[in-house]
């Protein structure tokens, strides 16, 4: 019985369309798993550094309440009494007084990791309220457009390198294309369509108002990001994602040229038009996902919520999925782009994948996730220290002062690699 | 079975694409019309992946349904949506845009048709795809020397380039086009930024000049004019 299946597997993975269709499968299930995981985990991270940064907890206190024992069995009222009794620690000592002050007499701490799941069912349970007035097709499809792209545009980040199989190469990257950062600015362009759409479609006008921003602000800001790449695909050389971080891995991630080629002059003076290129992309990344400080769609202070003002329920809540899973999709691409994706640095990638493919490809995704909590708690960082900008001054930063930048950038690298070489 | 994905994927996304176009002409509400337009423009980008001409279908998506369409978009919410539904097209209209269409169509279909290779293969996006290898795009411009990995980039053609097969040289359609490495698959890419701005550099030019004064224009028009 195993044999014919060992036999069958065996069948079913020589040919290569099964080969790529399973493998890309399974890479989709994870991606999507880490994606969707990340949403959740990113609205933590922001509510706990919010608290943080405010002087407050933030929320630390939907844990796992241990009366929840008792229901399903346990007759134990002090599970902590007896916890500490098994392992013959006083009850006046100050480990006890410890586990007291972490509410381990009370819960199973989740240091308020549940928050974010707690939210999601209520925001599941709450009542659907879809005003008379409203387009109702546009009204339902506009959610969607908001979170769907940023979940598709995840499919060109390389989470891992490759790895050399009996059966063939499985590239750690959902769609291996020739047009990686190109992938991610169109499709994440398509979410306009969404704001856009909520806001016309709720036929009232504050929404109205913040669906236009929206519109303005993200065409404004992908013209500036589009630009502020160039000088790094004119360094690389490729637009294949997979390719960008395997050229960082080999000669030193972009901000950090320390090993490989990157100790040549060039790459040193490089650093003047990478750094501008990071600011200017960073920046854009903030305003593609509409956060603080260029949350000009959704400011409560002029538009009562911009164009979200008239969902409710579940509906509501896509519309902030979508906003996080931007989040991470952009900190994702400034990690690949700017950080070195999933490179450990140093020359260790190599090192690990002389030892074993699977070792080094595990050691890339952890530290890909790594980097990636990393920055978006930047993200979160901003969002809690810088105030909101004025609709002006947010046009102009985009026009006068980042195009212009961007595109003087371009001219610099190009006369820097001419000069260098 | 002479059905391939590459044939069914083609004729079902041309089907799409041509539905949505009508969608476009024959919605009264304005801002279905342009949301019917950028699910053509998407399609039309899909087809162009299918055939492997992946920075071509990018820049469909980004110019076209991330830009300009929501610019168009921007401009139809403005309008009075009710009094759009009323208005109905006269008789004359509809019958000048169909001539003007259906011209149209027929000179792209004259130069699909004149292609290389185009009435020869029973499904249009192979012979497309033979074609655009002739001309280089998508494809690597010689084929690769070791068959084992064709290296195409055209995912639902994968044999659009038999190796061996004699083809035309791509000097016959203009200068020298820029070596490739087969099998980088950002080909179609690089072959699309060398040929503009070596061969049709000055095309380039005078296209891009004329799109800036465009741009110039629109501004002195839009910019208030101060009376000192």
């Amino acid at each position: 019985m195993i044999d014919i299946i060992c036999n069958f597997w065996n069948d079913l993975m020589s040919n290569e369309i099964w080969f790529y269709l399973i493998t890309t499968l399974a890479k989709l299930v994870l991606m999507f798993a880490v994606i969707l995981a990340f949403v959740v985990l990113s609205v933590w991270i922001e509510r706990r550094v919010a608290g943080w940064i405010q002087d407050r907890p933030g929320p630390n206190r939907a844990g796992i309440p241990l009366f929840l024992l008792q229901r399903f069995g346990s007759k134990e009222k002090q599970p902590l009494k007896n916890v500490l009794h098994f392992f013959g620690i006083p009850e006046t000592s100050w480990i006890a007084k410890l586990c007291t002050w972490l509410r381990l007499d009370r819960e199973i701490p989740t240091f308020g990791l549940m928050q974010p799941c707690l939210d999601g069912g209520k925001l599941f349970l709450k009542q659907e309220l879809t005003p008379s007035y409203v387009r109702r097709a546009y009204f339902i499809a506009a959610p969607m457009l908001v979170l769907g792209p940023p979940l598709v545009s995840a499919a060109v980040i390389p989470f891992a390198s490759g790895v050399d199989t009996i059966y063939g190469h499985i590239s750690m990257c959902v769609a291996n294309i020739g047009i990686g950062p190109l992938w991610i600015f169109a499709i994440s362009g398509l979410s306009v369509y969404g704001l856009t759409l909520a806001g016309w479609s709720s036929n009232s006008k504050y929404p109205f108002l913040g669906g236009l921003r929206a519109t303005a602000q993200l065409i404004s800001y992908e013209v500036a990001m589009g630009l502020s790449v160039i000088p790094l695909l004119m360094m690389f050389g490729t637009l294949n994602m997979q390719n960008i971080v395997q050229f960082q891995a080999d000669n030193g991630w972009t901000l950090l040229p320390f090993w490989g080629e990157g100790l040549t002059l060039e790459r040193w003076i490089l650093l003047v038009p990478m750094l501008i290129s990071f600011i200017v992309f960073v920046t854009c990344v903030f305003a593609e996902a509409n956060r603080t400080p260029f949350d000009m769609a959704e400011c409560e202070t002029d538009l009562v919520g911009g164009y979200h003002t008239e969902y409710s329920s579940m509906k509501f809540a896509s519309f902030f999925m979508g906003e996080y899973a931007a989040m991470v999709i952009g900190s994702a691409l400034v990690v690949t782009l700017f950080l070195g994706g999933w490179s450990i640095g140093f020359g260790a990638d190599a090192w690990l994948a002389s030892v074993s493919d699977w070792l080094a490809v595990l050691c890339q995704f952890i530290v890909f996730l790594i980097k990636l909590v990393a920055f978006i708690f930047f993200f979160v960082w901003v969002r809690w220290t810088l105030p909101r900008f004025r609709w002006d001054q947010v046009m102009r930063l985009g026009w006068l002062v980042f195009f212009e930048i961007t595109v003087a950038n371009i001219f610099l690298t190009a006369a820097i690699m001419y000069f260098t070489k | 079975m002479e059905l391939s994905i590459c044939q069914l994927l083609f004729y079902i996304l041309a089907a799409l694409a041509i539905l949505c176009a009508f969608a476009v002409v024959s919605f009264r509400n304005p801002v279905s019309s342009a949301m019917g337009m950028a699910l053509c423009f998407a399609l039309t980008a899909a087809i162009l992946f299918g055939m492997g001409a992946q920075f071509l279908g990018i820049v469909q998506l980004i110019v076209y349904a991330g830009a300009i369409l929501v610019l168009f978009l921007f401009v139809v919410m403005m309008l009075d949506i009710k009094d759009e539904e009323r208005k109905t097209n006269g008789r004359c209209n509809a019958i000048a845009g169909a001539i003007v269409a259906g011209m149209l169509a027929g000179i792209i279909a004259s130069i699909a048709i004149g292609l290389p290779g185009a009435t020869d293969n029973p499904c249009p996006a192979k012979a497309l795809c033979n074609s655009f290898g002739d001309l280089a795009i998508g494809q690597p411009a010689t084929p690769a020397t070791d068959s084992a990995t064709p290296a195409s980039t055209c995912s639902t053609c994968p044999a659009a380039v038999t190796p061996g097969a004699p083809l035309p040289g791509p000097e016959t359609y203009g200068g020298p086009l820029p070596k490739i490495d087969p099998v980088a698959s950002d080909n179609d890419t690089k072959l699309i930024g060398a040929t503009l701005f070596s061969q049709y550099n000055i095309q380039f030019v005078i296209l891009a000049f004329a799109l800036l004064s465009g741009t110039v224009g629109a501004v002195a028009l839009a910019r208030k004019i101060r009376k000192d």
